[in-house]
């Protein structure tokens, strides 16, 4: 926690520290964009203030649907987060499948349960708030379990020797020990619920800043793209902000950054038995789940489709074998898109943390900045990259690669924090170089956050993907998502969401297994 | 028979014995007494499992073999009348609560009524007076243990169980606490437990000192301390005192000794 304290240091005075970096940023975007003007690709600073002076009522009147709508699915996740959190607390057993589930349901892809959740709402705020809602649990749950657990073993011994039980422990203990975690996680979540809202809203809302940003990338009108894209970003970090405001109000302590997933305390069994009884565990509920509530629910069988009327859509119907080949042709378009913006990220985020490392007071400047725009949703830079770099390949690498970027830089860089100090004074005292000490001790220090961050990654990255190709790229999992939604085809669009999220799910369970086996050698106490 | 809080207990461990999972042997079966309203050392090496044995007399590990008894009650019988108390060896203070507020939190979860006076002077015994309302990250590691062993003595437990309670305490503040602390919990009448491995500390705070062999923890010696009480600063000059801290080094060797032909002899 207290390398951590370093990060919330420089936030304490964002402007001070921030507005260096911010003004760098502002000048170059008006160079760029006025020496493009009559491109229709960027529009300048200035340009874009003019537009927003011109059309504030407009844009505050969206701005204000989005945010309630935002602010409505917040709760409702982070109360689903809690909810899920004490299942698993008082009923330990249930873990696996809690957080097997929630991964799923958190790897379902935006922008496919979009449109689902706008045919079962109709038009309304319904699919904003749910989508909102689906944006944020994961991110409250994941380090709430985790808080629970981040005690010393002697903190309960204490509660036990004066002859008090569980709900004692979780009353004095686990509940305090979990606010750092709980705001560490509320804070990702408040931009999250914004970039939830916000897609809901592309799905054919009534008002919304989303709403106008599907209208201004059809109109071509650049200066409203690049308004909307600002505002959007500036209440994803106000939120991000104001979250951290609150934390520091709250607590002593800066928010510690989650690394491992929550432990399983139920360790019985040889491993891959239990791997194996535990897949299959998530895969029955999941079934049961989405099975259970069309069911119970009781909607329309035309466009609710259950895991059997996929199954046959896919296996046995009479044109399986046409739906497999489109969806495999999808799933090839998406991958090869989604992997070398997924790498370049990964890359070109660590890689600066290296740089920032070694040049300290560059760092200084550009860290606050990272760490806000870690909070811009993807979806308003979206139709910006598109503007930009055409509805090409490139495009759409860039983005996920961006997207993958701010995440992997922020965790990287408080990964390096985080080598030992008596470890860097033995280094130094041997007078080793910089290079020296980064290679053989903060890189290594590093590697436990670096695949926190590529793991977690992996939905961002599919989320990211899905959305360019729904869009605008006209390939892959998303553009089909599209297409059968359009037309009506809702057999190829739920198997289509089966498929990215199945993507999203292995792709995170992968880096997963890579990131245990590397924890085991660099930082074993994170896996115990 | 229940254990009666208002008295000091005789705790009885029958053939006491624990085995880790994995078969690795902490603590061979063990008889041991400590008699009512004494208090008594053990004394082993690190890792020896003096610790363990504290642990299943405070009901917190379950025994592989055997049993203890709390005058004739199993531990979960005085644990749920609070009647005793543990100083772990890490101090295990809840950071967001200051030092009273770690204190208090024993009464509260002890159900005793929190008596503010009761828990400045306590404070004061330690010697952490001006520190009350400090938080654990601001004090050193002595300091963070004094506050954990005021903690132990603030529900007036019945039953203390002492893990290396002064292992990160200074020397000197360390012969304040050895002078101090006894005469809290003789003029209360309290069963005392103390696992240490320092030899002096053992034979100034204690009626009685059993010294353990190397893992699996074997009783070696129980040798009787008959030194006068209250004990006294000078005291740690006196023949008598050399004697008996010699009787404890010897035995400590010997154990040693046994331990190493046992590994030879294998």
């Amino acid at each position: 926690m207290t390398a951590a304290s370093g990060l919330a240091a420089s936030q304490h005075n964002p402007w001070r520290t921030t507005l260096p970096g911010l003004l760098i940023v502002l000048l170059v975007w008006e160079g760029v964009g006025r020496s493009m003007g009559g491109t229709y690709l960027l529009a300048p600073p200035s340009l874009v203030l003019l537009w927003l002076g011109d059309n504030a009522g407009l844009v505050g009147r969206a701005l204000s649907a989005t945010l309630s709508n935002a602010a409505v699915g917040f709760v409702l996740g982070n109360l689903a987060a809690l909810l899920l959190a004490a299942m698993a607390l008082v009923w330990p057993a249930s873990q696996r499948i809690v957080t097997g589930v929630a991964l799923v349901v958190f790897c379902l892809p935006l922008v496919a349960t979009g449109p689902i959740l706008r045919v079962m709402f109709g038009p309304g705020n319904g699919p904003q708030i749910v989508l909102a809602a689906l944006a944020v649990y994961y991110t409250t749950l994941i380090p709430l379990l985790v808080g629970m657990r981040a005690a010393p073993a002697s903190w309960f011994d204490l509660v036990r020797s004066y002859g008090r039980g569980p709900l004692a422990a979780l009353g004095y203990i686990r509940l305090m020990a979990s606010l750092p975690y709980l705001f560490a996680g509320l804070q990702i979540a408040a931009p999250a619920a914004i970039l939830g809202a916000m897609v809901g809203e592309f799905t054919g809302a009534e008002r919304g800043l989303g709403v106008l940003t599907v209208r201004a990338m059809r109109s071509l009108d650049v200066e409203m793209t690049w308004a909307l894209a600002s505002v959007a970003t500036f209440a994803a970090v106000a939120a991000y902000w104001g979250i951290g405001a609150l934390t520091r109000a709250v607590l002593r302590d800066a928010p510690p950054l989650i690394l491992a997933p929550p432990r399983d305390d139920t360790r019985r069994g040889a491993p891959l038995l239990r791997a194996i009884t535990g897949l299959g565990g998530v895969i029955a509920a999941i079934l049961v789940l989405w099975g259970g509530s069309i069911a119970l629910f009781g909607l329309n069988p035309f466009f609710a489709k259950g895991p059997w009327d996929v199954a046959h859509a896919v296996f046995w119907a009479s044109d399986a074998a046409q739906t497999r080949a489109s969806l495999g042709v999808a799933l090839m378009g998406t991958v090869l898109l989604l992997v070398p913006g997924y790498l370049a990220g990964l890359a070109a985020g660590a890689g600066l943390a290296v740089v920032f490392t070694l040049l300290p007071k560059l760092a200084g400047t550009m860290m606050p900045l990272a760490i806000a725009l870690r909070s811009v949703p993807i979806v308003t830079t979206a139709p910006l990259v598109v503007l930009l770099l055409g509805r090409g390949a490139t495009g759409t690498i860039v983005l996920v690669a961006v997207m993958v970027f701010f995440p992997t830089l922020v965790a990287c860089l408080h990964g390096l924090r985080q080598a030992p100090g008596q470890v860097m004074d033995v280094f130094n005292s041997y007078a080793a170089s910089p290079l020296q000490r980064l290679v053989r001790v903060q890189i290594p220090a590093m590697l436990p956050a670096f695949f926190a961050a590529a793991r977690m990654a992996v939905p961002a990255a599919v989320l990211a993907v899905t959305v360019v190709e729904w869009l605008a790229t006209g390939i892959g999992v998303g553009t089909l998502m599209a297409l059968s939604a359009s037309v009506s085809d809702y057999d190829m669009l739920w198997a289509a969401v089966v498929l990215a999220a199945s993507l999203s799910a292995l792709g995170y369970a992968g880096v997963g297994l890579i990131e245990s086996r590397i924890l085991r050698i660099y930082a074993p106490e994170q896996l115990t | 028979m229940r254990p009666d809080v208002t008295h000091p207990p005789t705790v009885t461990c029958d053939s006491l014995g624990k085995t880790w999972k994995g078969g690795l042997a902490a603590v061979s079966p063990t008889d041991l007494v400590l008699h009512a309203g004494q208090t008594t050392a053990l004394v082993g090496p690190s890792g020896c499992g003096k610790s363990t044995i504290l642990r299943m007399v405070a009901g917190l590990e379950t025994p592989s073999t055997g049993c203890v008894t709390i005058d004739g009650a199993p531990p979960a019988e005085i644990l749920r009348r609070a009647g005793l108390s543990v100083a772990f060896q890490d101090p295990s203070l809840l950071p967001w609560r200051t030092v009273r507020g770690n204190i208090e939190l024993a009464l509260t979860l002890a159900r005793h009524p929190v008596d503010r006076a009761a828990v400045d002077q306590l404070i004061m015994l330690v010697g952490l007076d001006g520190f009350g309302d400090t938080r654990p990250a601001e004090l050193s590691g002595g300091m963070r243990q004094r506050a954990a062993i005021a903690r132990a003595l603030a529900t007036e437990p019945r039953l203390l169980l002492l893990d290396e309670p002064f292992g990160a305490v200074d020397e000197l503040t360390r012969q304040q606490l050895v002078q101090d602390l006894p005469r809290i919990w003789e003029a209360r009448g309290t069963t005392t437990l103390l696992v240490t491995h320092s030899v002096t500390e053992a034979v100034m705070l204690s009626d009685r000192v059993i010294v353990l062999s190397p893992r699996p923890a074997k009783v070696v010696a129980d040798i009787d301390i008959p030194l006068p009480r209250p004990r006294f600063p000078g005291l740690a000059r006196t023949p008598e005192f050399v004697t008996l801290v010699d009787d404890v080094f010897a035995a400590l060797s010997h154990g040693a000794a046994m331990a190493d032909r046992t590994i030879a002899a294998q």
